[in-house]
């Protein structure tokens, strides 16, 4: 059955409503899915693909359209918002992804506020926005997921993160000031992407997670901030995947508390025992992307079935993909939702 | 309690309380006082870290609090250091570790530093992002016993196995003890790549290590 396009099946899952089959789909950012086999052939090469609107346009389809994940995903780092706030990037090789050479901050009380209004007009986020723009209207169907870095990673991608960790305790005051601009610099990027055309955004904080934060600090940092995100991408008129790295069980309580309109998880959680446990609606994820990487596409096909059955309500990597997933393991995944 | 005793406590109460300044403080008083600066390091600063690796494998304690104690620690050694008597029947068994080429996340990888030398090793550290071959060049350069391996990252996962496959080519597979971990890293995949052993968390990481030199 595919009665629904991609676009109204997805965001008719995100408002919980009934819809012919689950999604499959690959947000971007962390979970970036235009890997070495989708950019082959195409005369495009990474670094150069990071800030250029329009081979962002022609990489974004080549990864729908040779993945069959259906949507587009942009960016394909989580350096974008770390970049704009001043920190040092190393856009990385053809097989490696940007990275953060070095903080701008050493400590959080060091940070600067800047005019969040200007920062959007910085770095590649008018050219995120334009692509979006342009492979939206081209593909009304579709749905173009703008992929945002959570605040506690971007804090953390501009001050010292180990220091920053430290001050989530020791000075608690600068930590949530940081927490507080970072914030409001994520919500006027968001807007400027909704604007574009994004009707989805999803927020990835890996820094974020129960196993880093502990469930108290989980609590008091990561989720007011994250939902104040959240109710931002709502007021939009948009709708907003969150994004929760590692081990849940510390944290599980918070779960529920999340505004988002979809948890999406890692590889160890078991999503349908989750969806029982915490009652949250709906939930993402959790095709292993090791095994993406590594196994056959019979293996994938059989971990993705495993998903169908359990009635996870969008299918999707657990995970950031390795650049150097085979394409043929990522279409085994896929079609195999589209199948049913 | 002697007044010896009473700063091993204090000591280590400082660390599992992440008071830096009492740390140092109480450091201080040892050197002052005269009492013997590596006893304090044993059973005040480290024995106080013993206590904060199980609260944290208990999960009282999580990474924040981790870096702390860790803090109050480090404060303290450096005071005591310069004041250790050479120990010459003490023999220091040498780790090398690093996180694998491909990821950059060295929290835990610093961790499990810290742990190992209050568990009293010669720690290496090569950094992050660092490529197969350079583990094992280090491990024979520093004549280490044990190369700890640690990656956050799925993707970097092949490149941990690499490490082992260079070892296992070179013939040298036989001269390290080879510990891995991180966050996507289980015991199946250890066994699978031929690693010794598999250590959930930094406290476990020394512990073992220990026991694999033993």
């Amino acid at each position: 059955m595919n009665d629904l396009s991609p676009k109204e099946r997805l965001l008719r899952v995100l408002s919980n409503q009934t819809v012919d089959r689950a999604p499959v789909i690959c947000p971007g950012g962390m979970m970036n899915s235009a890997t070495v086999d989708v950019i082959e052939g195409l005369g495009l090469s990474f670094p150069k693909v990071h800030p250029d609107a329009e081979a962002m346009t022609r990489l974004s389809s080549a990864v729908e359209e040779k993945t069959g994940f259906e949507n587009f995903g942009i960016p394909y780092c989580m350096t974008v918002e770390a970049e704009v706030l001043g920190s040092e990037i190393d856009f990385g090789t053809p097989v490696c992804e940007p990275k953060i050479a070095k903080e701008r901050y050493a400590s959080a009380a060091d940070v600067e506020v800047r005019d969040v209004k200007q920062l959007v007009r910085e770095g590649r986020v008018e050219a995120i926005a334009r692509a979006g723009q342009t492979i939206a209207e081209k593909n009304p169907d579709v749905p173009v997921i703008g992929s945002l870095t959570g605040p506690i990673s971007t804090a953390a991608s501009i001050v010292d993160p180990m220091t920053f960790l430290k001050e989530l305790r020791k000075d608690k005051t600068n930590a949530h000031r940081v927490l507080d601009y970072v914030t409001d610099f994520l919500v006027a990027y968001a807007g400027v992407l909704i604007e574009s055309g994004f009707p989805v955004i999803t927020i990835a904080d890996p820094t974020a997670t129960g196993e880093i934060l502990g469930p108290k600090m989980f609590g008091d940092y990561a989720v007011p901030y994250i939902n104040r995100l959240v109710d931002a991408i709502h007021g939009r008129g948009a709708k907003a995947i969150v994004h929760i790295c590692g081990r849940l069980d510390s944290v599980k309580k918070h779960i529920p508390t999340l505004h988002g309109d979809a948890v999406s998880t890692d590889a160890m959680v078991n999503l349908k025992a989750l969806k029982a446990e915490t009652g949250i609606p709906v939930v993402m994820g959790n095709v292993s992307t090791f095994a993406l990487q590594l196994q056959e596409p019979e293996t994938i096909r059989k971990v993705t079935e495993k998903l169908v059955e359990d009635g996870i309500d969008i299918i999707s990597p657990a995970c950031g993909l390795s650049t150097k997933t085979p394409v043929g393991n990522i279409a085994a995944m896929t079609e195999v939702v589209k199948d049913r | 309690m002697t007044r010896e005793e009473e700063l091993h406590k204090g000591l280590s109460e400082a660390v599992v309380d992440m008071d830096e300044d009492l740390a140092k403080e109480l450091a201080q008083a040892v050197v002052d006082e005269g009492f013997d600066a590596y006893e304090a390091i044993d059973k005040g600063l480290s024995a106080g870290m013993e206590e904060v690796g199980r609260l944290y494998e208990e999960e009282e304690y999580f990474i924040p609090e981790l870096l702390l104690c860790s803090d109050a620690m480090y404060a303290g050694i450096e005071i005591l250091k310069p004041h250790i008597k050479k120990r010459e029947d003490a023999v220091r068994h040498t780790v090398v570790i690093g996180v694998v080429e491909g990821d950059t996340h060295d929290i835990g990888k610093n961790l499990v530093k810290i742990m190992l030398e209050s568990a009293g090793f010669n720690v290496i550290d090569l950094g992050r992002d660092i490529p197969a071959v350079e583990f094992v060049k280090a491990a024979e350069e520093h004549h280490a016993e044990i190369i700890a391996l640690a990656t956050l990252m799925t993707t970097a996962m092949p490149a941990m196995r690499e490490v082992l496959e260079v070892l296992e080519k070179e013939a040298k597979r036989g001269n390290f003890k080879v510990v891995v971990g991180g966050g996507p890293i289980s015991p199946a995949f250890a066994e699978k790549i031929g690693a010794d052993v598999y250590a959930v968390n930094a406290a476990e990481a020394a512990r073992l290590a220990r026991e694999l030199v033993a």
